[in-house]
């Protein structure tokens, strides 16, 4: 889901090396390095900002908390981050990769930075650099970029090449994946018990947040109903009392992996559209094998739902996978190409909004094994 | 107070249209990635009052009509209930409804011109492109300009952000203890200034022995003796506030209330140089002056400090950085947080600064108690 980007992310950043070691990048590092080497690139550069940087944070695990980073990463030789952070800043940086040259891009450190460290790559004929993130890079950096490259490079786009991040999850990675769905579990409980004690929305996810924070949450982004379920919305700090369910929606990140999660309580009897879409949900984990079509997903999903419609806050959606981004690889909706694959972890969600039958949002977290789904987490059922 | 009401009395979608008449433009089109510089101003945000969560635009045609497009396309209904633009599109596809809204209000686009594209991803830009064919000339200053001077309202807001930020400030006194870590602390004041109606926040809180500069904070386990620095920046109704505060654990060495008076001294000239005519270099030097005349004067510039201070987004980040090259003139009504932060060999970094808004007579402080080097006692 979207929600409203910070201007900052709070929480606790650090290269967790005891977590993520240097040699899990290594072996990131080296399916790059056969990448450059199937391509011709003697470098490729990795560019994310604060809202999108999954393929930065995989190859580098620098997450941008303000503006930008770029990794410069070279087939042989020593790689260097630029941030855009002044140099004051530079020294709290390092400890967020394992990248040790790292260096100020803004403003006027840009050409000190980036221009020499293209110097070795001189050649008399055009190189070309492989790019990855660079569709969210704002034209002005872009600029940027090419004034330097001048003549001498030709960027090419890498995106679609290296697949960054891979769909299939390692153990650390799925270790640290499970580590985001325990902490999503605490929050979505503290969400629930303090709906219970208060009836006010905004409340509860506030104290979801702080439940999650405090326990060193990277980021936490929460959406509310404040209409029973028929529509979410951001904070709006009013914090008052609304009749009908409790539905909302809880994000957190911890060492740099997502989780997420659609809650809805009702504490009367469930409503007709929580009995379909629990079915719905129950019908697409089932189906959660290799090879799986997502569109047969999506169309599956749709079925067991009827009559009822999905949810519009979900955009045709029954899911994607996740990890580094809430929302990796390919969306799981009618018109979708994709198949799932072992290893994979998925984002799986479903939900109506009916005015007879009710409103309701549930999804699950799974990890797809050879012989099907293996739940990480998931909307507690409210129809059994 | 109705975030509606605010747009709708500062006027802006009227001064931009008055703009076009002048200048004689068919149109404007002012766009938002979404991200929320607080550095920055939102093109979206001072056109329509709303806050977006994706990548939006606001279309305004010289006859004053004007339509707000979000992403994404659920997001409608909120947006439309907040916007002072007549029309509110909610969409998946931007480039495409942009596409249309400017066939409905019959733009010219070689007679238009844009806010903020240049801040937007080059995929979406270029779908844009594809989309309208060309893209309409940049002015990337108006809205910031447009936006410059707060009106009552926003300087009401301003000051609620304020207020919430000194709770905030009070709520880190209480809290902080040897034995928790920084991003505890840091959870714990976030949480609270939300409660109090804080949209957002640009915190950044960390505390060492000897500082070198301040930082978001990280897992370090705060003890006695630790300078804890915090620059506390709560939004309230699209008005960023920040203070800046110095606070020891424990009793400090007498030689850390020495240097922070230097930084009091300095903030004190700052705001009596910040009145409206000044320019912000008048500014910058009369802050510099005094930590040069303390014998400082080699570090007073980066990495032993940023800049002297800096405008506000989401609204406008006029009047910019506060540094001795920024020519502009102050003007009243202008609000900016003016910080003397600064790194000195025997102390490290120290921190203090305060939101001000330009008078005739000087920069006025919005927060009711300037920055003291504070002590928690253990």
């Amino acid at each position: 889901m979207q929600t409203v980007q910070p201007c900052v992310t709070i929480g606790s950043y650090i290269w967790a090396q005891d977590r993520l070691p240097f040699d899990e990048f290594a072996l990131r590092l080296d399916a790059l390095r056969a990448a450059m080497d199937r391509n011709g690139w003697p470098a490729v550069l990795v560019y994310g900002d604060v809202r999108e940087h999954a393929a930065l944070a995989f190859l580098s695990s620098f997450i941008p908390r303000v503006r930008w980073g770029m990794a410069l990463l070279p087939h042989t030789g020593d790689a260097r981050l630029l941030c855009a952070m002044s140099t004051r800043d530079l020294p709290a940086m390092r400890t967020l990769t394992w990248i040790a040259d790292v260096r100020s891009g803004m403003g006027p450190e840009w050409v000190n930075a980036f221009d020499p460290w293209l110097d070795r790559f001189k050649a008399e004929q055009t190189q070309k650099l492989g790019t990855i993130g660079f569709d969210i890079m704002a034209p002005v950096l872009y600029g940027a970029v090419r004034r330097s490259l001048g003549e001498r490079f030709a960027l090419q786009r890498a995106d679609d090449i290296v697949a960054i991040p891979s769909c299939r999850m390692r153990p650390r990675e799925l270790t640290m994946l499970r580590a985001s769905c325990k902490l999503l579990e605490t929050a979505a409980k503290t969400f629930v018990d303090s709906w219970r004690s208060s009836h006010e929305p905004e409340t509860a996810a506030l104290d979801a947040e702080r439940a999650a924070r405090s326990r060193a949450a990277q980021d936490v982004r929460t959406l509310v109903s404040l209409d029973g379920g028929r529509t979410l919305v951001p904070f709006q700090g009013r914090f008052e009392k609304c009749t009908g369910p409790l539905v909302g929606y809880l994000a957190v990140k911890v060492a740099g992996y997502w989780a997420d999660l659609f809650v809805t309580v009702d504490d009367g009897s469930a409503t007709p559209a929580t009995r379909h879409a629990e079915a719905a949900l129950d019908a697409i984990i089932a189906d959660m094998r290799p090879g799986a079509r997502v569109d047969a997903l999506h169309a599956k999903a749709l079925g067991a739902l009827a009559p009822y419609k999905l949810h519009p806050v979900l955009g045709g959606s029954v899911g994607h996978g996740i990890g580094l981004s809430l929302h990796e690889g390919a969306e799981f909706q009618a018109s979708a190409d994709a198949t799932v694959v072992e290893d994979g972890v998925y984002a799986l969600q479903v939900g109506t909004a009916d005015a007879e039958a009710g409103h309701v949002l549930m999804s699950a977290i799974v990890r797809v094994a050879a012989k099907g789904a293996d739940v990480l987490v998931r909307s507690k059922p409210q129809a059994r | 107070m109705d975030e509606r009401v605010v747009v709708k009395k500062n006027g802006r979608l009227a001064e931009a249209t008055r703009y076009l008449a002048d200048e004689a433009l068919d149109g404007l089109v002012a766009a938002s990635n979404g991200l929320n510089n607080f550095l920055e101003s939102n093109a979206v945000y001072v056109f329509s009052g709303v806050r977006p969560i994706g990548e939006s635009a606001v279309v305004l045609d010289r006859d004053g009509a004007s339509t707000l497009i979000v992403t994404p396309a659920w997001d409608e209904a909120r947006a439309a209930a907040a916007s002072s633009t007549d029309r509110t599109i909610g969409t998946d596809d931007l480039a495409a409804t942009l596409k249309s809204a400017v066939g409905t209000h019959r733009l010219d686009l070689s007679q238009t011109v844009s806010v903020g594209l240049s801040l937007l991803g080059a995929a979406l830009v270029d779908r844009m492109t594809s989309a309208l064919g060309a893209l309409p000339k940049a002015a990337d200053e108006l809205a910031r300009d447009f936006a410059r001077l707060r009106t009552p309202e926003e300087l009401a807001a301003a000051e609620r952000a304020t207020w919430i930020a000194e709770r905030g400030y009070e709520r880190l006194l209480e809290y902080a203890r040897p034995g928790i870590r920084e991003f505890e602390l840091a959870a714990e004041l976030y949480c609270f200034m939300k409660k109090l109606g804080a949209e957002d926040n640009f915190l950044l809180l960390s505390a060492s022995q000897h500082n070198l500069a301040v930082r978001a904070a990280g897992e370090r386990v705060l003890d006695v003796g630790d300078i804890i620095l915090s620059e506390i920046t709560p939004c309230y109704r699209g008005q960023f506030a920040q203070i800046c505060r110095t606070t020891v654990i424990g009793e400090p060495r007498p030689l850390i209330a020495e240097k922070f008076a230097i930084l009091r001294d300095a903030m004190g000239e700052g705001l009596a140089a910040g009145r409206a005519g000044a320019t912000v270099a008048d500014v910058t030097r009369a802050i510099n002056g005094v930590i040069q005349k303390s014998g400082y004067g080699e570090y007073c510039r980066p990495p032993y400090m940023r800049v002297r201070g800096h405008g506000l987004g989401i609204t406008s980040d006029r009047p910019g950085d506060i540094v001795d090259t920024n020519t502009r003139a102050l003007e009243s009504g202008m609000i900016f947080v003016m910080h003397p932060n600064q790194y000195l060999p025997e102390s490290g970094y120290l921190m203090c600064g305060e939101p001000v808004v330009v008078t005739d007579s000087g920069a006025r402080a919005l927060s009711a108690r300037p920055a003291v080097l504070d002590v928690i006692a253990i």
